[in-house]
This record gives structure tokens, sequence and C-alpha cells, in this order.
């Protein structure tokens, strides 16, 4: 069990702690079968986090690109909505992000991206795996073997397309305290501090391959240990944290409060429906129902799928880029049409400070205009798996007058409350949320935990 | 015997093969991370020849490293003696040189070298080979792992400074020797140029000298792969022309008549060379020509005789106090003063050395040399007929002196005869060698009707 914990393949790629569970032969087979998998023409970009397995990962991937005729752009230590960026920009055939983001310092991960820095679909994931498997991998001649290159003007061309979309005349004025977590965000912060004359405060900031100043987890929790009481000290507008790679955001008011990460979508929904009305937001069936009550205000829709990057991503193609307002999750992971949907935690707090200049209103008096809404979470250890029993019973037990929704694990919705209990894609274990418009809704979650755990 | 099984060798050698469905990254990788685990997380150099596989290798190999949590010195693009004296120079704990050597393009490999800097002995050829099968390699986790250095300038610097302590450079520059280079596109193009233009001061016509191009000839610099440096030499009246091979351990010289000088002399010639300035004896395989002999003989020191192989040639100098070593028929001079391994910048050296220092052109001095004739070929046997081949070949030369140390040598007062089977093949090599010409032919065809009568 010990093993099966420390690794973990799946259609959204391959992710584990570095040794035991993640192995140099893993990058180099998963790399070899991407670059079988991959169709279109072109080079193959590569990146990382500062993650010191990194430095290992990353020849290994290389070598098997290489191998498969693909010449290899690395781009060194850098986000993955970078990396996603330059795969558009460079035309590429797609790309490799190493890093395993909000996950502790031993972990690693390789994610995969198609051409336009897009995600892989579920049925390309599924081929991607399909060739892992059978290790039979398109290897070229000794004259067709790619070349191998540095770029370091990634993060130049990011900072072009951030100034497109953001006025940063407008949000240098705001006093901003970033904790950076030891992560990629720093190198672009500091690019943008210099370029954008935006006097940023940067915490944790020196990339850090062995031992971040804290757990790269983007929760309320973690703003409270260094950044949250830092704010008020250093007379700041508002604090941001990032996880190692980038592409998740937790933040804190003026006051030092620390928000729940639920909050960052509806902040962000809210901001772009003011512009885009009439759009859909995008996001999970776990997700707070503040978003609905926001989207609604906004005249927006909720569109809601099941739980995980890649349901968001086969959704997201059924839909036209200008129907969808920003897609994201309770995380504080959320993606926004100008940035192609990419996970960026960059894009998102610049969202958010826009709101605030927009509105000239404090982070905390934008978060108090929105009704209360209270959520509790709790997880069991799966051990009978008498899921399907566990799905019945819950419904029989809670879910009388309430609307069900059975599309993962089974969500049922009242007018001002609602619960959803899942079995984990990641982890064995169920998890089980429930949320109520104004006081938490302690009963009915004790009541679930104590069925769950007879059952789960 | 499928002919599968020579595009892939993992053996005591190492590991080598044709790259794209043989040689893949995933097998380089393993191997790196075998050797990593048998090294105990150490420091090793890693460095590589020219060829088109080479960077796909050595991120492969740098992996395999890292995961084994040692710390990877990368050198580049280097010569094989190089990247092997610069283990021992900073106390390493050995090295992986990618290179095939003097294989064709769409081959390569991995030369495995201990601490020393020198090739693995047979017992730890043997012992790497068990880890890698046993597939049980060190993991080092996030906490544990180490980085990758890159030293660019050091290692060449190292290796032409060693070289240069044995030679009189001064002298070489004030006489500007006009001096030809085919540099096959390979390890030493760049070290080589610099070496003989500006260190040495010679007129230098360079052909073949970018590591980026693929190499534009056959790989191994024989006489028939080396008509171009000839037509170099003649066309630039050019005093000497050196060949050298891919990853720069093996030296071909063209006289200055254009004629490419059998790699037996050539060895005779530095040997030569370096008795006069180092004492101690000589080490040479079974197959080296008697001419090494007459050479020894003149500065009063004794030849040794080991198997084939670098390796076992420099097994053989380390248990005698030896002055210079090498295996004439592949072009491969050995001067431990320098370092314990083959080195075409020696062989340059000293040739250069000795063309300045006393009269004669090149081709007089090999005409100096005692003359020996040479003959040699190849015939196929059937496995389990090796044994009653090799007897009946004793047998039928009772007066002969007889080495049995690899294969079969049988020693005359006028000359000899060796035969030994092929490592790859089902192939048995017979050399004979002989003061005529006649006696050379008559020895050479005895044994191949010995060999192949039924």
């Amino acid at each position: 069990m010990h093993r099966a914990k420390a690794l973990r393949i799946s259609p959204v790629g391959v992710r584990g702690i570095v040794g035991p569970g993640l192995t140099v032969t893993h990058a180099l087979d998963f790399a070899a079968a991407f670059g079988t998998l991959l169709a279109t023409d072109g080079p193959v970009l590569i990146g990382r986090d500062p993650r010191s397995s990194g430095q290992m990962l990353l020849p290994a991937a290389v070598s098997a690109l290489l191998a498969c005729g693909r010449d290899v752009i690395d781009l060194g230590i850098v986000s993955t909505p970078v990396l996603q960026h330059s795969i558009r920009r460079l035309n590429a055939a797609g790309g490799i992000s190493l890093g395993a983001s909000h996950n502790a310092a031993e972990w690693n991960a390789l994610k995969f991206l198609g051409p336009g820095g897009t995600y892989l679909a579920s049925s390309e994931a599924g081929e991607l795996l399909d060739i892992y498997h059978l290790k039979k991998f398109d290897f070229v001649e000794w004259n067709h073997i790619g070349k191998l290159s540095k770029s370091t003007d990634a993060l130049k061309t990011y900072l072009d397309e951030l100034a497109e979309v953001f006025d940063f005349e407008k949000l240098r004025h705001f006093r901003i305290v970033v904790d950076c977590c030891n992560g990629t965000s720093s190198t672009i912060l500091e690019r943008v501090r210099d370029r954008f004359h935006w006097p940023l405060i940067l915490i944790n900031s020196r990339l850090e391959g062995k031992a971040f100043a804290h757990e790269p987890e983007t929760s309320a929790r973690m703003v409270g240990s260094q950044l949250g009481p830092l704010i008020q000290p250093l007379g700041a507008d508002a604090g941001f944290l990032f996880d190692a790679d980038a592409d998740r955001i937790a933040c804190a008011t003026a006051q030092g409060e620390a928000l729940s990460e639920e909050l960052i979508l509806p902040l962000v929904a809210d901001g772009q429906l003011a512009r885009m009305p009439g759009r859909i937001v995008l996001t999970n069936l776990s997700t707070t129902a503040l978003v609905d009550e926001v989207a609604r205000q906004r005249g927006g829709e909720v569109v809601r799928v099941p739980v995980g990057r890649q349901a968001a991503i086969d959704a997201l193609s059924g839909y036209l880029p200008d129907q969808i307002a920003v897609a994201g999750e309770g995380t504080g992971a959320v993606m926004l049409p100008q940035f192609r949907f990419v996970y960026d935690g960059i894009a998102a707090m610049l969202m958010i400070l826009t709101i605030m200049a927009d509105r000239g209103q404090a982070l905390h008096e934008i978060v108090a205009g929105f009704p209360k809404y209270e959520m509790l979470k709790g997880e069991v250890p799966l051990k009978q798996m008498r899921i399907p029993q566990l799905y019945s019973e819950l419904r029989e037990a809670f879910g009388q007058e309430g609307r069900a929704n059975t599309l993962d694990g089974l969500r049922v919705d009242w007018h001002d409350h609602w619960f959803h209990v899942r079995v984990s894609q990641t982890e064995p274990l169920v998890r089980v949320i429930c949320e109520s418009r104004g006081e938490a809704p302690q009963a009915l979650f004790d009541g679930l935990m104590e069925q769950v755990r007879r059952l789960a | 015997m499928s002919k599968r099984e020579h595009l892939l060798k993992i053996g005591v050698s190492g590991i080598r093969g044709v790259v794209g469905g043989f040689l893949t990254p995933g097998l380089a990788c393993e191997f790196a991370q075998a050797f990593g685990t048998y090294v105990d997380k150490g420091r090793v150099v890693l460095g590589r020849d020219t060829r088109t596989s080479g960077e796909m290798l050595e991120n492969a190999v740098t992996a395999g490293l890292l995961a084994a949590g040692c710390e990877v010195i990368q050198v580049g693009v280097l010569p094989t003696p190089t990247i092997q004296m610069y283990v021992a120079a900073i106390g390493a704990a050995g090295g992986i040189a990618l290179t095939a050597s003097h294989n064709p393009p769409e081959y390569n490999a991995l030369k495995l070298f201990n601490h020393a800097g020198l090739f693995f002995n047979h017992y730890e050829r043997a012992e790497l080979l068990d880890l890698y099968h046993q597939s049980d390699f060190y993991q080092a986790t996030n906490e544990e792992m180490r980085g990758v250095q890159v030293h660019s300038a050091r290692p060449m610097a190292l290796h032409l400074e060693r070289v240069l302590k044995h030679i009189d450079a001064d002298l070489i520059r004030s006489r500007r020797f006009r001096v030809a280079l085919d540099g096959v596109n390979g390890a030493g193009s760049e070290m080589s140029v610099h070496f003989l233009r500006d260190v040495l001061g010679c007129e230098l016509h360079a052909m073949s000298v970018d590591p980026t191009q693929i190499f534009p000839r056959e790989a191994e610099p024989r006489p028939d792969t080396l008509g171009e440096l000839a037509a170099l030499v003649r066309r630039e009246g050019c005093q000497i022309g050196f060949g050298q091979d891919p990853d720069g351990d093996r030296l071909a010289v063209c006289d200055e008549t254009g004629v490419v000088i059998d790699n037996d002399d050539v060895l005779a010639l530095v040997a030569d060379a370096a008795l006069e300035r180092v004492e101690g004896d000589v080490v040479v395989n079974l197959t080296t020509s008697s001419v090494i002999d007459a050479v020894a003989q003149r500065h009063g020191r004794r030849v040794f005789r080991t198997p084939v192989g670098e390796a076992n040639v420099v097994e053989g100098m380390q248990s005698v106090h030896t002055a210079i070593g090498g295996e004439g028929s592949n072009g491969g001079v050995i001067f431990p003063a320098v370092h314990l391994c083959r080195d075409s910048y020696t062989g340059m050296a000293f040739l250069l050395n000795r063309l300045a220092s006393s009269p004669g052109t090149v081709s007089e001095r090999v005409a100096a040399l005692p003359a020996f004739h040479r003959r040699g070929s190849k015939v196929k046997f059937e496995h389990g007929r090796l044994g009653p081949l090799m007897q009946s070949l004793e047998a039928a030369y009772p007066d002969a002196e007889c080495n049995r140390s690899d294969g079969l040598k049988l020693s005359f007062a006028d000359g000899w005869i060796h035969v030994r089977a092929s490592n790859t093949e089902p192939l048995l090599r017979i050399a004979a060698e002989a003061t005529t010409v006649a006696r050379a032919e008559q020895l050479q065809s005895a044994v191949e009707a010995l060999l192949t009568a039924r």
C-alpha cells in the first residue's frame, strides 16, 4: 500500500514521489510514448519547476524526445502557463511540463501538452497511456535524431501577452505582497516588477529544489502561515500565495485575513461576467454554490462537470471560446478565455486586482458584498468499496426532496444547501462536501460522515 | 547466428549498438543508472564524441546517473583520452565516454572508466554487468538529488599540459612544420587544430575538423580510408599528415610522399622517441609486429605481450615498469607518463618532436626500421570445433614457441603466426608475420589450409 501511494499513472499523466515511486525510467518511457503519439510537425518544448528531481527527469524526457526525432527546446525553470504560451507562439508540436504543482517537494510529475499548449483530451491521453504500456516507441535512425536547444525569451513574450489583457499602468499602484513558495512565480513576478515598474513585495522568492519554505498548497491555512501576518505591517492592499508551478493561487485581504480558496473562482467569475455578460462559468460539482449566485446576478450560467482537470478540458472542447467567461475549480485554479484556457495563477491574481481597481473597492469589501456560504469538507478512507450501495443509501437517507445529480458520485441540491459525496480519483478516499447559505450544515455533515464511514 | 546480435551488444566491454531500435535512450539510461549505483553516488565525468546520437545519449546517461544519486560533470565533446585523464585529475568516482570509437556513424557505445580514468578491468566489468542484470538500481529521492556541472575548458588544457611536459615545444615551434590533419569531424577536431596550429606553431592544413558535421569518411583511420589526407599532404607539400578516429584515441600517420604508414611502424617510431626520453619496458599485444622488438632492443629494453584489447594492454602495463605500450595493429599509442590510455595527441607530439630533434624525413625514418611482412585473413569455424582446430595447429608446428594467452601464437626464428577467435562472431582471425614476403605468405596459407581442412 505504501508503494501504491507513491506513484499514480493516469490519463492526466504520471505523478509520484521521486525514488520510491516516480523513477527516471517512467519519465523516459512516458516522453518516448509522447514523442510517438505526436502527430504534428514541430519542436517539443520542455520546462520544469525548481524541484531538484527536475534536473534528472528533464534530461530523461529530452533524450526520449530526441530519439523520436523531435527537436527539443528547453525553457529551463518556467511555470506551466508560460510553457503553454510558448508552445502556441512557437507553433510547437507540444510540450512537457515537469513539476508537482501543489504537492510537497519530494513529489514530481510529467504533464503533457498538445499543440497550442492545450492539455490533452481524454482520447489522446488514453492513447498516450496505451503506447506507454506497449513500450513500442518510434525511435528514428541515427541521421534523423533531434537536436536540443535552450531558450530564455519565453518570459518576455508571456509578459507581452499579459500586457495586452491587463492594464499594468493602473494595477501597479497596488501595494501587493506575494508568497512565491520558492516556485516559478518568482521569476515571472521579478520580471513584472522590473518591466512595469511595479514595486511588488515578494517573499520566499528564491527558487528552491529541496525544501520549500512551507507546503506549496494554496489554502487559507497556508496563507495564514507566513503571508497573512505580513500584510498589515507592510501596509499592503492584498496578499497572494502561489503553488510551486504558479498555476493556482490563494489570497488575503489588506487586513491580513486569508480568504477561502473557494472564493477565487466566484471573484474571477464576477469580474469576467461584468465584462462579458451572459457567458458560461464552467466548474465542477464540488465547487461552492456562491458561484451560481454570482453568475445569476450577472446574467451568466454555471455548467458543472465531474471533478478533475480532465473533465473540465473535455467539457471546454464543446464550447466556443467566446461562450465561456471562466473555467475553474474550488482549489484556486482558474482558466480564462483570454489565455486560451490554461490554469494560470498570475492571470488570476491580475484579474482580481483589476476588479479591485475597476470598482475602487478593497478585497474585503468585494467579498463582503457576497452572500455568506459555509462549507464543510471531510474524507473517509475507502475500505469495503461498496460504492453503489453507499450512493443509493445516501440518496434514500438524505436526498428525499432534493435534486440528485449522479454525474460524479452523488450530489444533492436543495434551494439553500447541497452535498456531494464521491470517490477521489487520486487517493483511496471518499470525499464528503456539504455547503449551506448562512450557517454551516453541521447536522447534515455529521449524518453523512457517519453513513459514509459505515459503508465506504 | 542472427544478424540482430551485432546490432546490440551488452557485455563485458559495456554496451554498444546501432542507434534507433537497438541502442535506445532507455537502455543507455538504465546502464548509466547501474554504473551510478556501482560507483555509489560519486561524481561521474561524462563526455562524448560528435555522433548525431551523442546529445540524445548524453541526456539519457545524465538522467540515469542523477537518478542513482551521482553528481554529473559534463565535459561535452572531447577525445576519449582527454575524458579519461580528467576523471583521474578531479578525483571523480568514474567516467563515461559516449563513443563507438572507429565504428560507423549509426553505432554508439558507452565506454566506462574507473576512478583512475582507466577502462574497467575484467572484475569491474563483470560486477557492473551483474548489477545491470539484477535491475536493482539505487533510486535517489528529491532530497538526495545532486546536480550537473559543466566543465568546458579545463579538461583540454589539462590534457595538453601533460603532453607538453614530455616534448620540447619551443623546438617544434621553431621548425614551423607543414602538417596535414584529417579530424574525421570527430571529437578531437577543435582540440587538434588548437594543439597543432596554436600550441606547436605548425603551418596546419586541416580537413574534416567541423564537429557539427557527420563523418565524411569511414571512421577507422587506415590507408584505404585516408586517401584524401594523402592527397592533401601531396598538394600542400606537408612534412607529415595525421588522421584521427572519431574519439581521438587512434592515430594514423601519412609520410611526406603521401603514403599512409603501417600502424605498427607508427607505434615503433613513437616508441623509439619515447624510449629515448624515459626509462622502462614496452608492453604490446600479441598481434603487434616484431618491429617493436627491434626498436626496444636498440634501447636495451624488454617487450612484454598481452592479449588483444586496450584494457588488457593497460593491465599488462600496470604490472611492469613500462615506458610505453600500445596495440600496433589498430593505431594506439599508450604513454603512461601522460595517462594509461590510447592517445593520439601523445603520438603526434612525439613524432613532431622527433622530426624536430633529428634529421630525416618521415619516409626515411620508416625505411630505417627493420622490415617485417604481414599477411592476415579470417576463416569461419563451427561452434565446438575451436579446441580441436587449435590443437591440430599446435601439433603441426612442434618446434615453435607457443603462447596460449589469447588464442594461439606460434613464434619461429623468422616469423610468427597468431590465431584468435573474434569476440563477436564465429570467426578466426589469422595473422602471420615474417622477415620475407614469401615466408609470411607461406605461413598464412598453411595455417588457413589447416584450419579449413575437413
